[in-house]
């Protein structure tokens, strides 16, 4: 640099090789900015929803962002019916979950290794209740459940049972894709060998395959959950009084008006999805289960 | 033997004492006021605060009377989707709650029971237009323009008063509409097409209006205005004085209600809420305790300073023109200036024709 400033010949050529030096770090700066981008994308609705639930202004109706003053006074507000309608939710995804993988475990079985014609087809069928719109299995299953009364004396409209099966039947879908596309990739030859070797069909399914599809299960298993915690569409024709799911609780709720125990009841709601996610990586470990997709 | 003959003796007082005891409970429990011991009585309603205000006012006088009060909560559209499936068997529900663009409907597919006022004492402090035949107006409320007053000083310009001040370039992208599928959408919808010139019939006016308002944002749960006006998204929004008032109660927003014109003679559109027992109910007196009870000028005067909506009762609309300033300020208060308001007759409009009318101009 010349005394005024001006850069000279010498500081060009000492800054050339320089700039070129600094682009993959330019690259790699780059990617880690795209990353933080996708991670903020990702993760900005619920620190504004946890964030805006600590709020301690006596401020209804509004989301406040960041809050002013933290307090705690929206979890003492969190309504009864949130805490009534979330121990529910939480039992009936636990139980179609379960449900789920005990269907679509031998359905996806079935598929993969059946020999007859019309396979593709059949598991397109299988796949149906994920193209259907929701609200119309809602109210397809609430008539069904009335017909099937009709016959039968035995009425599920309005009961646990019927909701459940309504769940189910969204649910299965998501567990026979992760199970086929893992038995897809499945080698029967370790099978062939424990055959082979005298294990009998039960115990070569217990002992080979079924731990080989496991993520594929447990993927399914937490899909199948997470279908039937966040389902409003089906649920609002098929709850009742006494058994309102926590989705078609806040639904309601936020249609006829809005104020932040809606945001403190969804926190608990993140935090305690969270801390099952962290159980699912210490016992099961989250890359197996996204693997298996 | 002779042991055992007290014993037998005992026995026989008790069991004839069980028996007598049987026969009379439901005596007695009339007598002592409890005429619905072990009825559950199921009410189609809103949820959220809505359902709260009633679970909190209107259950405990039920129950006092011996049932247990269960809600089933959903748009009207569901509860009326539910009924529709469950039609020839047991029903759903046994008291609905439904709006006024539904009760023609709902009464013409005879899902709606003949009232029989004589068991609703409280009716006789209720407004005569309330008193359908087979449902009674519970609550009504006075669709307006509710605008930021600060905003609107600020900006230069002075209260509304129809519609079209609402298309100002100043207010661009700072307008909320009621969107037509949200509570108060079908109500504001028709207010701005007679406004406009149109009618239920023809709607394409309307929509022209709502055209002119640049950047218009459309709310379909009334919660969006309170949030916007506090957030200062917005500065006026078309909607019911009930969301005004909450801004005001609960949000501490600074904003005042204005009726927009809507012919020579009429100002502000009327939306009313109808309580309904369902045909087909084996609960009707505990249904039509319900009814009452919902009549009931505690609870009109709770519900309204509460949800800003308008009671019917004449006792309780009397009591607040003293008791709430802020629901004073908002509201035309005298009978005169509501019967100016315009009432939509929904009878034989097609409903469907709007929604498709509207998705073609609007949505798109």
């Amino acid at each position: 640099m010349s005394a005024l400033g001006e850069p000279t010949s010498s500081t060009i050529a000492r800054a050339v090789p320089r700039a070129r030096l600094s682009l993959p770090r330019l690259g790699t700066l780059a990617k880690i900015a795209w990353v933080s981008f996708a991670y903020l994308f990702l993760l900005a609705p619920m620190i504004v929803v946890m964030g805006s639930s600590l709020d301690g202004t006596e401020v209804y109706s509004k989301v406040m962002f960041p809050p002013e003053r933290l307090s705690l006074q929206w979890y003492e507000r969190i309504p009864d019916a949130h805490y009534r309608a979330l121990a529910l939710s939480l039992g009936l995804a636990a139980a179609v979950s379960l449900g789920a993988c005990l269907l679509g475990i031998p359905a996806a079985l079935g598929v993969v290794r059946g020999r007859f014609p019309g396979k593709s087809l059949l598991l397109a069928f299988f796949r149906a209740p994920m193209q259907i719109p929701a609200v119309v299995t809602g109210v397809a299953f609430l008539k069904l459940y009335y017909l099937v009364g009709d016959v039968t004396g035995l009425f599920l409209n309005a009961t646990f049972a019927g909701l459940y099966l309504g769940h189910l039947f969204v649910a299965v879908p998501y567990v026979i894709g992760t199970v086929v596309s893992v038995l897809q990739r499945f080698n029967s030859r370790l099978e062939e060998a424990a055959l082979s070797m005298g294990a009998g069909p039960w115990r070569t399914f217990r002992r080979v395959t079924l731990p080989t599809i496991m993520p594929g299960v447990h993927a399914g298993a937490l899909y199948a959950f997470m279908v039937s915690f966040a389902d409003v569409p089906i649920s609002m024709f098929l709850t009742a009084p006494g058994f309102v799911t926590y989705p078609v609780e806040l639904f309601f709720g936020i249609e006829t008006d809005f104020n932040p125990s809606v945001l403190a009841s969804a926190s608990l709601v993140i935090v305690f999805s969270l801390l099952l996610l962290l159980a699912v990586q210490r016992v099961i470990g989250l890359d197996n289960v996204v693997r298996s997709k | 033997m002779t042991a055992t003959k007290p014993i037998l003796s005992a026995l026989a007082v008790l069991a004839s004492a069980i028996t007598v005891l049987g026969a009379v409970a439901p005596d007695a429990a009339q007598a002592q006021g409890r005429p619905f011991e072990g009825v559950t009585l199921r009410v189609a309603t809103f949820g959220g605060p809505w359902r709260d205000d009633l679970v909190k006012n209107v259950s405990p006088k039920l129950e006092a009377m011996g049932a247990k009060v269960e809600y089933v909560i959903g748009s009207p559209q569901d509860n009326l989707a539910k009924i529709i499936a469950a039609r020839g068997r047991d029903v759903p529900f046994d008291v609905v709650e439904v709006l006024d663009a539904q009760v023609d409907q709902a009464v013409e597919a005879g899902f709606l029971r003949r009232i029989d006022y004589s068991k609703i004492p409280n009716i006789a402090q209720v407004e005569d237009w309330a008193r359908h035949p087979n449902a009674v107006g519970n609550w009504l409320t006075q669709e307006v323009i509710c605008y930021d007053k600060g905003k609107f000083a600020e900006l230069g310009l002075p209260a509304p008063t129809s519609y079209r001040d609402l298309a100002d370039p100043k207010l661009a992208n700072r307008v909320m509409l009621a969107d037509i599928t949200g509570g108060g959408g079908l109500a504001n919808f028709a207010g701005m097409t007679y406004a406009a010139g149109g009618d239920t019939k023809n709607v394409r006016p309307g929509l022209d209006l709502i055209r002119t308002i640049k950047g218009a944002k459309f709310w379909k749960a009334g919660g969006d205005v309170v949030t916007g006006f506090k957030s200062g998204d917005i500065w006026a929004a078309v909607a019911h004085t009930g969301w005004c008032l909450r801004a005001i109660k609960f949000a501490g927003a600074n904003v005042a209600s204005a009726h927009p014109r809507i012919s020579d003679t009429q100002r502000g559109v009327i939306k009313v809420g109808w309580l309904g027992i369902v045909e087909g109910t084996k609960n009707q007196a505990a249904a039509e305790a319900f009814v009452n009870a919902y009549l009931d000028e505690e609870f009109q005067v709770a519900f309204a300073k509460n949800s800003g909506v308008w009671p019917v009762n004449k006792r309780a609309a009397q009591r607040l023109r003293t008791e709430d300033p802020v629901f004073v300020a908002l509201n035309l208060i005298e009978p005169a200036e509501m019967n100016r308001m315009l009432r939509i007759d929904y009878k034989g409009v097609n409903i469907n024709s709007w929604y498709d009318q509207w998705n073609r101009a609007i949505s798109r």
